[in-house]
């Protein structure tokens, strides 16, 4: 009871503040995502022009090399599907904090949605998650390293990257294919679809070197978590 | 007496609203006016096209009101000219702002008049008449030219915009830069993890059994995993074998 009351007592606790912020709705949970490919021999053409088209261009494109593991937690009846969680870690930059993402169901909406729509929930953890998810129960189940450019446009992000296999033992990383993988997305709360017409229309600047397009892995891969 | 005020009350708003409609499309017409004069440089399509829209804009809501719901009080009513004069009419020029100085006779037919002009009526008459005595099925026959001729039409603006898309691409020197099942391999494989399965997972915490205590494993065995080191001890396998076996949430 006195426990209770000084919680009560207190001004403001992070689990006051956070539902605020729900409720005032200002929570970028939503990625805007359109994706695409471009083929190895056309990436250069593709960076310039990105370079021309956005907004960090002086210092020259920003690199990452970024190494991704999924994680499965499984409900124990086997009643849900499968929650999905993403960690990544720079390997460009060993000091920076591991990243924890959860990305819900994309959601395609009919022929008039722009992009696709999905919740994402991001936030930076320490080295100690893996052990972390380890002892929830969460299972690895599968990993890859993505290297390549990232550009700014406003509140736009661009993805020009090479999807590797992690390799195993001493042989060199093999790609998972002859092209990078483009990605436009941009996080913002829900509702702001306004957005999604600009990165339309962003893409459209980029054709037809990069077709970016909403795309449906569901419905491509068949391959569902089971 | 009651019913008379009440209709003229409707008749004086239905004149306002037409007359803010009216006043609203002039400052449009003014406006774009003085674009053209004073921007004619630096204008660009956009920007007039804009005005245009705000013209249109304005154009259709006139005509709404006039069809819709107020015109059957002005149809009933009648406009007489009373007087027509040659003489400057100092009231009448202050009310159109001097466009109109004086009621005179070639002003007064045009714009007082409520028909099409009878060159315009006409030659609508005769169209009426050439419609009406069209049979059904010559009728239909030339719909269906008139359709098959639009398409025609399109087909080949569309064909020529492909020729013109795919030209620009060749004379670019342009081989195609993109592949769509290349999409949909890197697509699937980042969201589903498609290709990406090996047999045993090449990350996983040496060793760790619950209760062991945290364990300085999996934070460097994520860098360690990583291609760009060269360093890629066999270890990690045999490693990687015995924590199969001992982790308990696997598989």
């Amino acid at each position: 009871m006195a426990g209770m009351s000084a919680a009560n007592a207190a001004p403001i606790t992070a689990t006051d503040s956070l539902s605020q912020a729900l409720k005032a709705n200002i929570i970028p949970n939503q990625e805007y995502l359109l994706q695409g490919s471009v083929l190895d021999s056309a990436v250069e053409v593709l960076l310039h022009r990105l370079r021309g088209l956005c907004d960090n261009v002086d210092a020259g494109p920003e690199t990452f090399d970024d190494q991704e593991v999924c994680f499965s937690l499984r409900d124990p009846n086997q009643q849900a599907a499968p929650l999905m969680l993403r960690v990544r870690k720079a390997l460009d930059y060993r000091d920076m904090p591991f990243q924890l993402r959860y990305i819900g169901q994309p959601d395609l909406g009919d022929k008039n949605r722009p992009t696709v729509v999905r919740s994402s929930l991001d936030i930076a953890c320490s080295g100690m998650l893996i052990d972390f998810l380890n002892e929830l129960g969460c299972r690895i189940e599968f990993e890859y390293s993505v290297k390549g450019y990232m550009f700014r446009k406003g509140r736009m992000k661009i993805t020009v990257a090479k999807v590797f296999k992690i390799s195993q033992g001493s042989m060199p990383p093999e790609p998972i294919s002859q092209s990078y993988l483009v990605e436009l997305s941009v996080l913002a709360p829900q509702g702001q679809d306004a957005i999604a017409e600009d990165m339309r229309a962003f893409a459209d600047q980029l054709r037809p070197l990069v077709q970016l397009d909403k795309i449906d892995y569901k419905r491509l891969g068949h391959i569902g978590v089971t | 007496m009651n019913m008379q005020q009440r209709e003229e009350k409707q008749l004086e708003t239905t004149i306002q609203a037409i007359l803010i409609r009216v006043n609203d499309l002039k400052t449009a017409i003014q406006a774009l006016i003085n674009k053209l004069e004073t921007e004619y440089e630096t204008i660009n399509w956009p920007t007039f096209l804009d005005n245009y829209a705000i013209l249109s804009g304005h154009l259709t809501g006139l005509s709404k009101i006039l069809q819709v719901e107020l015109a059957a009080s002005l149809k009933s009513r009648i406009v007489l000219p009373l007087q027509l004069s040659c003489e400057r009419d100092e009231a009448l020029a202050r009310l159109t702002e001097g466009r109109v100085p004086a009621c005179t006779h070639d002003l007064v037919p045009d714009l007082l008049r409520t028909k099409p002009e009878p060159q315009a009526e006409q030659r609508l008459q005769q169209f009426n008449h050439k419609a009406s005595t069209l049979s059904y099925d010559t009728a239909q026959k030339q719909v269906a030219q008139f359709t098959k001729v639009v398409s025609h039409v399109w087909e080949i603006i569309s064909k020529g915009r492909e020729d013109w898309d795919g030209d620009s691409m060749r004379s670019a020197g342009m081989q195609p830069t993109h592949s769509i099942s290349d999409t949909h391999a890197l697509v699937t494989a980042v969201g589903t993890g498609k290709g990406l399965r090996p047999g045993i997972p090449s990350i996983v915490p040496q060793g760790v059994a619950p209760g062991m205590g945290p364990s300085r494993g999996p934070a460097p065995q994520l860098g360690q995993a990583a291609p760009s080191l060269p360093k890629a001890p066999s270890a990690i396998k045999t490693n990687i074998k015995a924590a199969n076996q001992i982790h308990p949430y696997q598989r």
